[in-house]
């Protein structure tokens, strides 16, 4: 038995001594129970991903001994102080979930607005209990292990629900902050349902306060786009080298929705994103976009199943990854084409940029195609700057760094052009800016200095 | 005799352990042009590579001194602040890095490297604006990757852009005039004789007599075989035009 299988089995065993003594919602201690109830036989059906970069591998992961806060004892955190970071111009709604509780703001609750439900997934309003169930349970049925265990666990989350033709102008700020004194689990969800017709863009800011204590968070987004609907997400992981993210995106669109769907990572530890996009309805559009720029030894696997079985959808699909040092990057890229799904158009792109001489990639770019009448392509590079272009821009007098960082900036240009939300598109430019200004430091230190700029602000 | 801007002694370079430049000598004194001719392989764009330190090329002997300085002692950005512009036979394409980011990197650098505080944004605009005007360069460029989707003949008027801007004590063209119609000829060469003045010198590497009717040289050289084998008069050019290298390659070889 590996250690990850010992501890899953602990996990369950610890559950099931609580018996339903969680101070947790009804709706969460049901979804704790149906989770067991599949935790054992998706256990046993778990197979290490082939392709996955293999220290981001659930079963690698896992095998640390974390603790879980059952109790739902408070954090030392202050949610409102501890956060400065944000992102300048950006008027949001913001809500905070400090390691794994959710807290409003006063942000929050000066600015709620009729059709848009903002809260805990402990107070889910009851016209909208049995809706969420049926989103929250949905990853349960993909045999997966991880997603089980975080629905086993699950004391708290965000539902950000909106309602049928509500269209939301401010962006929605989630920020998940970590800071626990011992190795901690937590278990984290957010529920977005966007209901026909509604409009939702939603930004969610990983941050950690400790750069000594390890913890793992697991993260699951649940995005529900009904039709005709309109969903952004942007993630900004900007965390430490003790943070381990085991991060899935479950998503299903209805017809004529359209999904964006943004990771940047700026700084972590080890990090593995899953997205996992269900394309039923027909004339959809999804967009899947990620950039990562990695030092030291940090670890970024993106592995994504696109699937599409409605008519007439396209998706478009671009990552990149800059690797420093001896940092790791991963991507897997399976899009799946149903047998009814006629005149599909995808694409994937995978491309990155190996800038340390130690650095690895692992792409594998997979398309299953069951139907006649699609478009699909799909391609991945792995290489190093042009060494032309380097050696032009120092006759012009750029020296050597300063090229390679603007070379490594232009890599990622149209990564971050896919942002349609203008102010996180330029704030990200200047993260990433400064960020590669400092890419050969160590991933502890934060390079991107975010904190300290604002607060000087 | 006024003095040396470049002096290039005995210099030897090669590629992945070939011997291209078998021994060059070449001095260049301040406000005189200089065309460099020769048949293909002779070692003409080696020896602009070398010059502007293009790491592909390995100096293996001989030496180069630029105003007083070890010229190849220096970085290739180094060269550049010191006055050195090397206009690309083929300018290089860089998606994702506009011409303003690259211009304005490259200006403030030099300036870093003499300690000037970096040009105010406005200051900036109108210098391009000048520097544009000397090759009739378009504006839409400007917002554009550098050289991408470029036109050859809008690639090479970029150069002459560039140099413009840098103000080089020593320009080096090479092959500035392959893949140009007769008219962008005429806008690049007009561009470099405008930037002409008594302080700064040209280098023009060329295979053809076409380009050096319009930029006069003084001296003409013949490389081959990675030597100097011959150096004269404009009216060297003119020879060559009619009589072909055939006749320095008998003399050459059958030495």
């Amino acid at each position: 038995m590996t250690a990850a299988e010992k501890n899953f089995g602990q996990y369950s065993a610890l559950m099931a001594d609580f018996n339903g003594q969680r101070r947790v919602a009804p709706l969460l201690e049901k979804l704790s129970q149906e989770a067991a109830a599949v935790l054992p036989a998706a256990m046993a059906s778990y197979r290490p991903d082939p392709m996955g970069v293999d220290a981001a591998r659930p079963d690698k992961l896992f095998a640390p001994d974390y603790g879980v806060n059952l109790m739902r004892l408070g954090m030392p955190v202050d949610a409102a102080s501890a956060f400065k970071c944000g992102v300048p111009n950006l008027n949001s709604l913001l809500c905070v979930v400090a390691n794994d509780t959710f807290h409003s703001t006063t942000q929050l609750e000066r600015n709620r607005m009729e059709g848009l439900t903002i809260c805990s997934l402990n107070n889910v309003p009851a016209a909208l209990q049995s809706k969420v169930y049926e989103v929250l349970t949905r990853s349960l049925k993909n045999s997966d292990p991880v997603s089980a265990l975080n629905s086993l666990l699950l004391n708290d989350g965000v539902l950000i629900h909106v309602a049928a033709g509500v269209k939301v102008e401010k962006a929605i700020q989630i920020v998940n902050l970590s800071n626990p004194t011992v190795p901690l689990l937590s278990a984290r969800r957010i529920v977005v349902m966007a209901e026909e017709g509604s409009d939702v863009k939603i930004l969610l800011c990983d941050h950690s306060q400790t750069d000594t204590v390890e913890h793992l968070n697991v993260q699951l987004v649940d995005v529900d786009v009904a039709a005709h609907a309109h969903v952004e997400l942007y993630d900004i992981e900007e965390a430490t080298s003790t943070t381990r993210r085991c991060w899935q995106l479950h998503a299903r669109q209805a017809s004529n929705s359209h999904l964006s769907v943004n990771t940047t990572y700026l700084h972590g530890g080890i990090t593995r994103n899953e997205y996992h996009v269900d394309v039923p309805g027909d004339y959809a559009h999804t967009e899947l976009s990620g950039l990562a720029i990695c030092g030291g030894e940090q670890v970024v696997d993106n592995q994504v199943t696109l699937t599409h079985t409605g008519k007439h959808c396209t998706s478009h699909q671009l990552f990149k990854n800059a690797l420093f040092d001896c940092s790791r990057g991963g991507f897997g890229g399976k899009i799946v084409v149903g047998e009814g799904a006629v005149f599909t158009d995808a694409s994937q792109t995978n491309r990155n940029l190996l800038a340390g001489d130690d650095a690895r990639m692992t792409a594998a770019p997979q398309l299953e195609i069951y139907c006649d009448e699609v478009k699909c392509s799909h391609g991945a590079t792995t290489g190093q700057l042009d060494e032309r272009a380097l050696f032009y821009m120092q006759t012009r007098g750029i020296p050597s760094e300063e090229a390679r960082r603007m070379l490594t900036q232009a890599f990622m240009v149209d990564v971050i052009d896919n942002i349609s939300f203008e102010v996180l598109r330029q704030r990200i430019h200047m993260l990433v800016e400064k960020r590669l200004a400092g890419a050969g430091a160590s991933c502890g230190s934060c390079a991107a200095g975010c904190h300290t700029d604002e607060s000087a602000q | 005799m006024s003095e040396e801007l470049l002096k290039v002694t005995d210099l030897r370079a090669g590629i992945e352990g070939k011997e291209i430049l078998r021994g060059i000598n070449l001095t260049i004194r301040p406000g005189e042009v200089h065309a460099i001719m020769g048949p293909n392989g002779s070692g003409k764009s080696t020896l602009s590579g070398v010059l502007a330190g293009d790491p592909r090329f390995t100096v293996t002997g001989g030496s180069a001194s630029f105003h007083g300085v070890d010229l190849l002692a220096l970085s290739p950005e180094d060269r550049s602040h010191e006055g050195l512009f090397l206009s690309f036979q083929y300018p290089v394409e860089i998606p994702g890095v506009t011409m303003v980011n690259f211009m304005r990197a490259a200006i403030n650098a030099k300036r870093k490297y003499f300690n000037e505080a970096p040009l105010s944004a406005g200051d900036f605009l109108k210098m391009m604006r000048q520097k544009r005007a000397v090759v009739e360069l378009d504006n839409k460029l400007a917002s554009r990757s550098v050289n991408e989707g470029f036109s050859g003949g809008e690639k090479k008027r970029n150069e002459i852009f560039q140099m413009a801007v840098l103000e080089p004590r020593l320009s080096i063209l090479d092959e500035t005039d392959s893949g140009l119609d007769i008219d962008a000829l005429r806008i690049v060469a007009g561009g470099v004789n405008k930037l002409r003045t008594e302080h700064n010198a040209t280098i023009v590497i060329t295979h053809y007599q076409r380009l050096l009717d319009y930029i006069k040289p003084d001296f003409v050289h013949i490389l081959y075989k990675g030597r100097i084998v011959y150096s004269g008069g404009p009216e060297l050019a003119l020879e060559l035009e009619e009589k072909g290298y055939d006749w320095i390659k008998e003399q050459v070889d059958n030495q």
